[in-house]
C-alpha cells in the first residue's frame, strides 16, 4: 500500500497544522533544526501575515533533499495537528500508510477513519492540551503531540535527539518543554503497546 | 561549514552581506519583510559596514539604493510585489540612466495572492521597464543568485532584480553558514562623480540612453544563453514532451515528474528576462509539447516566438489565475504525460477523502484582530457612532480586518482610505449624498502614502472623518519602525521622530485630537465632534488620533490598565458581542447558550464590557472565582 512515489527511504513530508498561536512555526522549526542536527538536508514552508491572526496555521516540512517547499494532497507521511478541527481540515494530505497525531479529546468522524484505514494510515489521538495544562501551560501543546509521535515512531529522530534540540532552542521554558516532550513520548509508546495499527485509540 | 536554517528572505539577506552589498533599503510587506531585518542580523554577525534603513516607502528606498549605486556602491531594494508600483518611476528611470556599483531590485511577488490586493508579476514590469530578471527556484538558489546579479548588474551597468515569490521567501532550508566571512573592502572609486550626460539626462539624451539599453539587453541576453542558471535536467534523445519552468514552479514540477516516476527533459530557466531564446529553441527542436510552468504570469511563455508546441498561461493548459500548488502542476503533467501515451503513477490523493472532509462543513477561521487589539475598540466606537449606514473608507494593514467588523467598506492600495474619502465626497456631494464618511488608515501607512492625499483633501475643501489608528509601529509585518518611532531599523534609538499631528497640521487640518480608543465613551465624543467640524460652514476635513500601542508589540500599558472581565450566567448567547466585537478570547458555548470567556488568549483589557449591550460582561471583582465554562 505504502508507494512512495520514487522517493529514496530518507524521505519524510510532514504537515503541522494548528491555530495561530499554538507554536505550528516553533514546531516546525524544532523539527527542522533536528533533522540538520541529523546532517539531513531540509525545506520547509511557513505561514506569514494575514493568516497569522488567529487564523488556521499549516506548514509542510519536507526532510531529505528535496528543493520544494510544498507537499501535495495525499503525499504526506506524517500529519501532527494541534487542534481537532485542523486535523480535519488537513487530513487528505496523508498518503495511503502515512501516520497522523492529533490534539483531540474527542475520536473523528467515523467514515473518515474508516477510509483512513482503507488506505492503512494510522490515527493516534491524545488530549494533549490537557496533558500541556497539567504541566502548567496549554502552550506546549505542540511538543506534547512532537513527544507522542515519537512514541509512535512516526518521526525519523530518536527522542534523544529532539530532546537536545528542543533544549537549545527554548532558553525560557525548558524543563516544561522537556517535561512535555516526556509526557507525549510516554503516551506514544503506552498507545503504540496496546494498541495495533488502528486509527481513533486516545492515550 | 556549520550548517543553519534560514528563511529564503534571510537566505537573500545572506546572499547580499556576502557579496558585500553596503546599502540596503525596504518598506516592509508580506513576503518581502524579513530581507531587511536578516540583512541587518548578518550584517552584525560578521560586522559589515553595511547600512540598512526601513525608508518611508517603496519610492524612497528605491532612490536611497540607487544614489548608493550611482556612488559607486553595491545596493539593494526589497518590497513586496506591489511596493514595486509605488517605486515604478524610478525603476523605469534607472534602467535608462543605469547604475555604477551593483543593483539589485528585490520585488517579492505572491502567487494566490497569499496576503496581497493582487497576483501581479514583478518580471512583467522588469521587460516593460527593460531590466534584467533572475528567478530562483530555493532559498539556496536565491543566495547563490545575489552574486551572478551583482556581477551582471556591474558588467553591464544596469539595474538587475532577483525576484523571489511567497513560498520561496518563506520557505526555511538548511544552509551552509560560515562563521567568519573575512576581509571585504569597500571598492576605493565609491564616491559620486558627476556624470551630466547620464545622471541628468535630458529627453534628447534620453532616446540615446533607450538605444544604449537595447544594445544591454541584447548583450545580456546573448550572456544568459550560457549562463549556468538555466539547464537542462534528465535530457534524453527523442524526449516528445518537455517541461521548461522557473521559480518555485521548477522545483514543484521535479517534484511531480519524481512522484509520477518519469523522466522528463525539464528546461530550469533562472533568468526568465531576457529569455535566452537560443537554449530555449534548442530545447524545444524535435517536442511535440513543451509545458511552460512559471509564476505567477506568463513572462517565459510570452517571450517564446513560437508557441504552436507551448501549453501554458496563455495558451490555456496552465490555470491563468492563483498558485500553482503541487496537486495542480502534478495533476497537469500527469495528464499530458498520458495524453502522450506515457504510464505514469497514479496520484496518491483521495478525492473522496476530501469530499468527507467538505461535507462537514468546518467554519473556516478566517484571522481576526488579536485580542485587546486598540483598532478594535476604534472599529465598534465608530460603528456605535455612525452606524451601518456611514461609508467607511479602509486601508493596508492589520486594520483591513475591520472588514470583519463592517467598518471598512473600502480598501485599494496603500493611502487610498484618504483619496477614497475626498473621492466619495466629491462624488456624493454632486448627487446630495451626504452619509457621513470615516475613513482609517494605520500610522505606517498614512506616513507611506497619506499626507499628500491628505494635502489634496483639505487644499481642495473636502469634508470627511479620519482616524488614524496609531498603534506606534507597523503590527502586521512584524513591527518595524515608522517615522514617528524612536529606533531605527539597526535597533538603535537615534531616530528623530516626527509626530502625526504635527503632520496632519501642517497639511492645513483644522481639527486634529489625539485620544485613546480604549476610553470608548470619550473616544465617541471625539468622534462626533470631529463629525461636526465636518458639517460645520467654517470646518472640513477632521482627523482623530486613535492613539494606543499595539498589544503585542508594546504590552507594557495593557498591564496598567488591567480589567479582568467575567461573563455572567444571565448571557442568553445573542451573539451581538461575538458579531459586533469579534474577539478571538470571546467564543459561542458547545451549545450555543451562551457566550464564554477563553481565559488562555484573554489580555483582561475589559474593552468587551461595551460590547454587550445588555450588561451581561462584567469587570470581575477581586474576591470572584473564575467560573469555567469552556
Amino acid at each position: 500500500m505504502d508507494s512512495r512515489g520514487g522517493r529514496s527511504r530518507a524521505e519524510a513530508r510532514l504537515i503541522i497544522a494548528g491555530v495561530g498561536g499554538q507554536g505550528v512555526v516553533f514546531a516546525t522549526r524544532l523539527l527542522a533544526h533536528t533533522a540538520i542536527a541529523l546532517d539531513l538536508p531540509v525545506i520547509a514552508s511557513e505561514t506569514h501575515g494575514m493568516s497569522q491572526r488567529g487564523g488556521s496555521v499549516v506548514t509542510h516540512l519536507h526532510i531529505g533533499g528535496s528543493q520544494a517547499p510544498l507537499i501535495g494532497r495525499g503525499t504526506a507521511d506524517v500529519l501532527l495537528a494541534f487542534d481537532h478541527d485542523e486535523a480535519l481540515r488537513n487530513i487528505a494530505f496523508l498518503a495511503p500508510g502515512g501516520t497522523a497525531l492529533i490534539n483531540t479529546d474527542h475520536s473523528l468522524p467515523q467514515d473518515i477513519t474508516a477510509l483512513l484505514e482503507r488506505r492503512g494510515a494510522q490515527v493516534h489521538t491524545l488530549h494533549a492540551s490537557r496533558r500541556a495544562m497539567e504541566l502548567g501551560t496549554a502552550a506546549v501543546t505542540n511538543v506534547v503531540v512532537i513527544g507522542f509521535a515519537l512514541g509512535h515512531h512516526a518521526l525519523p529522530f530518536p527522542l534523544e535527539r529532539l530532546r537536545a534540540t528542543l533544549s537549545d532552542l527554548s532558553p525560557r521554558g525548558r524543563e516544561t518543554n522537556l517535561q512535555a516532550l516526556e509526557v507525549g513520548y510516554q503516551a506514544g509508546v503506552a498507545t503504540a503497546r496496546s494498541t495495533r495499527p488502528h486509527p481513533g485509540a486516545e492515550g | 561549514m556549520p550548517t543553519d536554517l534560514l528563511l529564503g528572505n534571510e537566505a537573500i539577506a545572506l546572499g547580499l552581506i556576502e557579496q558585500g552589498c553596503r546599502v540596503a533599503t525596504a518598506y516592509p510587506g508580506t513576503p518581502s519583510s524579513e530581507i531587511l531585518a536578516g540583512f541587518v542580523k548578518f550584517k552584525k554577525r560578521y560586522a559589515r559596514p553595511a547600512y540598512a534603513e526601513w525608508s518611508t516607502n517603496e519610492k524612497v528606498a528605491f532612490e536611497i539604493a540607487l544614489a548608493a549605486s550611482w556612488a559607486g556602491l553595491r545596493s539593494a531594494v526589497a518590497m513586496k510585489q506591489v511596493g514595486l508600483n509605488v517605486a515604478a518611476d524610478p525603476f523605469f528611470s534607472a534602467a535608462y540612466t543605469g547604475v555604477r556599483g551593483g543593483f539589485i531590485v528585490i520585488p517579492a511577488d505572491d502567487p494566490g495572492p497569499q496576503s496581497s490586493q493582487t497576483e501581479q508579476d514583478s518580471r512583467m514590469l522588469a521587460m516593460s521597464a527593460k531590466v534584467p530578471v533572475f528567478d530562483p527556484s530555493s532559498p539556496a538558489e536565491a543566495r547563490a543568485m545575489v552574486a551572478h546579479a551583482y556581477a551582471l548588474s556591474e558588467r553591464f551597468g544596469m539595474p538587475v532584480m532577483l525576484r523571489p515569490t511567497t513560498r520561496l521567501c518563506h520557505a526555511l532550508q538548511s544552509l551552509s553558514v560560515a562563521d567568519d566571512l573575512g576581509q571585504d573592502d569597500a571598492p576605493p572609486a565609491a564616491r559620486f562623480r558627476k556624470d551630466p550626460l547620464r545622471w541628468t539626462a535630458t529627453p534628447k539624451l534620453r532616446y540615446r540612453l533607450h538605444l544604449e539599453l537595447n544594445e544591454k539587453l541584447h548583450k545580456v541576453q546573448q550572456f544568459f544563453e550560457t549562463s549556468p542558471l538555466n539547464a537542462v535536467f534528465d535530457e534524453a534523445q527523442q524526449a516528445r514532451l518537455g517541461v521548461i519552468a522557473s521559480g518555485v514552479a521548477a522545483a514543484l514540477a521535479q517534484q511531480a515528474l519524481r512522484e509520477l516516476g518519469v523522466r522528463v527533459p525539464l528546461l530550469k530557466i533562472g533568468t526568465p528576462y531576457p529569455l535566452p531564446h537560443g537554449l530555449v529553441e534548442r530545447f524545444m527542436a524535435g517536442k511535440d509539447q513543451v509545458v511552460v510552468l512559471e509564476e505567477p504570469d506568463a513572462c517565459i511563455e510570452l517571450q517564446i516566438d513560437d508557441r504552436r508546441k507551448v501549453l501554458g498561461r496563455l495558451e490555456g493548459s496552465v490555470p491563468n489565475a492563483g498558485e500553482l500548488t503541487p496537486e495542480r502542476v502534478f495533476d497537469l503533467l500527469g495528464r499530458v504525460l498520458q495524453q502522450a501515451g506515457v504510464h505514469v503513477n497514479a496520484s496518491r490523493f483521495e478525492p473522496e477523502m476530501q469530499r468527507l472532509v467538505d461535507d462537514l462543513g468546518l467554519p473556516p477561521r478566517r484571522p481576526r484582530l488579536c485580542p485587546g487589539c486598540s483598532h478594535r475598540s476604534a472599529f465598534f466606537a465608530m460603528k456605535r457612532e455612525f452606524g451601518p449606514k456611514a461609508i467607511y473608507p479602509g486601508d493596508i494593514g492589520c486594520y483591513t480586518l475591520g472588514t470583519n467588523l463592517r467598518a471598512v467598506d473600502t480598501f485599494v492600495d496603500m493611502g487610498a482610505a484618504v483619496t477614497m474619502a475626498d473621492g466619495l465626497f466629491k462624488a456624493g456631494r454632486l448627487v446630495g449624498d451626504d452619509r457621513p464618511i470615516v475613513a482609517t488608515i494605520g500610522d505606517s501607512t498614512f506616513l507611506h502614502s497619506g499626507i499628500v492625499p491628505l494635502m489634496n483633501a483639505v487644499h481642495t475643501r473636502s469634508r470627511f472623518v479620519l482616524v488614524i489608528l496609531d498603534n506606534h509601529t507597523t503590527a502586521m509585518t512584524g513591527f518595524q519602525p515608522t517615522a514617528e518611532a524612536d529606533y531605527l531599523a539597526n535597533g538603535s534609538q537615534d531616530a528623530h521622530q516626527i509626530p502625526i499631528p504635527d503632520l496632519v497640521r501642517a497639511c492645513g487640518v483644522q481639527f486634529i485630537e489625539v485620544t485613546d480608543p480604549y476610553d470608548q465613551e470619550s473616544f465617541r465624543r471625539t468622534l462626533r465632534r470631529a463629525h461636526q467640524h465636518t458639517q460645520d460652514p467654517q470646518g472640513g476635513v477632521a482627523v482623530v488620533v486613535a492613539d494606543r500601542p499595539c498589544v503585542l508589540y508594546d504590552p507594557e500599558p495593557l498591564r496598567e490598565h488591567h480589567i479582568p472581565v467575567i461573563i455572567t450566567e444571565e448571557c442568553d448567547g445573542c451573539r451581538y458581542c461575538l458579531e459586533a466585537f469579534e474577539c478571538p478570547a470571546l467564543v459561542l458555548h458547545l451549545d450555543g447558550s451562551r457566550v464564554d470567556l477563553d481565559e488562555r488568549i484573554c489580555v483582561d483589557c475589559g474593552q468587551c464590557i461595551d460590547a454587550c449591550y445588555k450588561g451581561f460582561i462584567v469587570p470581575r471583582m477581586p474576591s470572584q472565582e473564575v467560573t469555567e465554562h469552556g
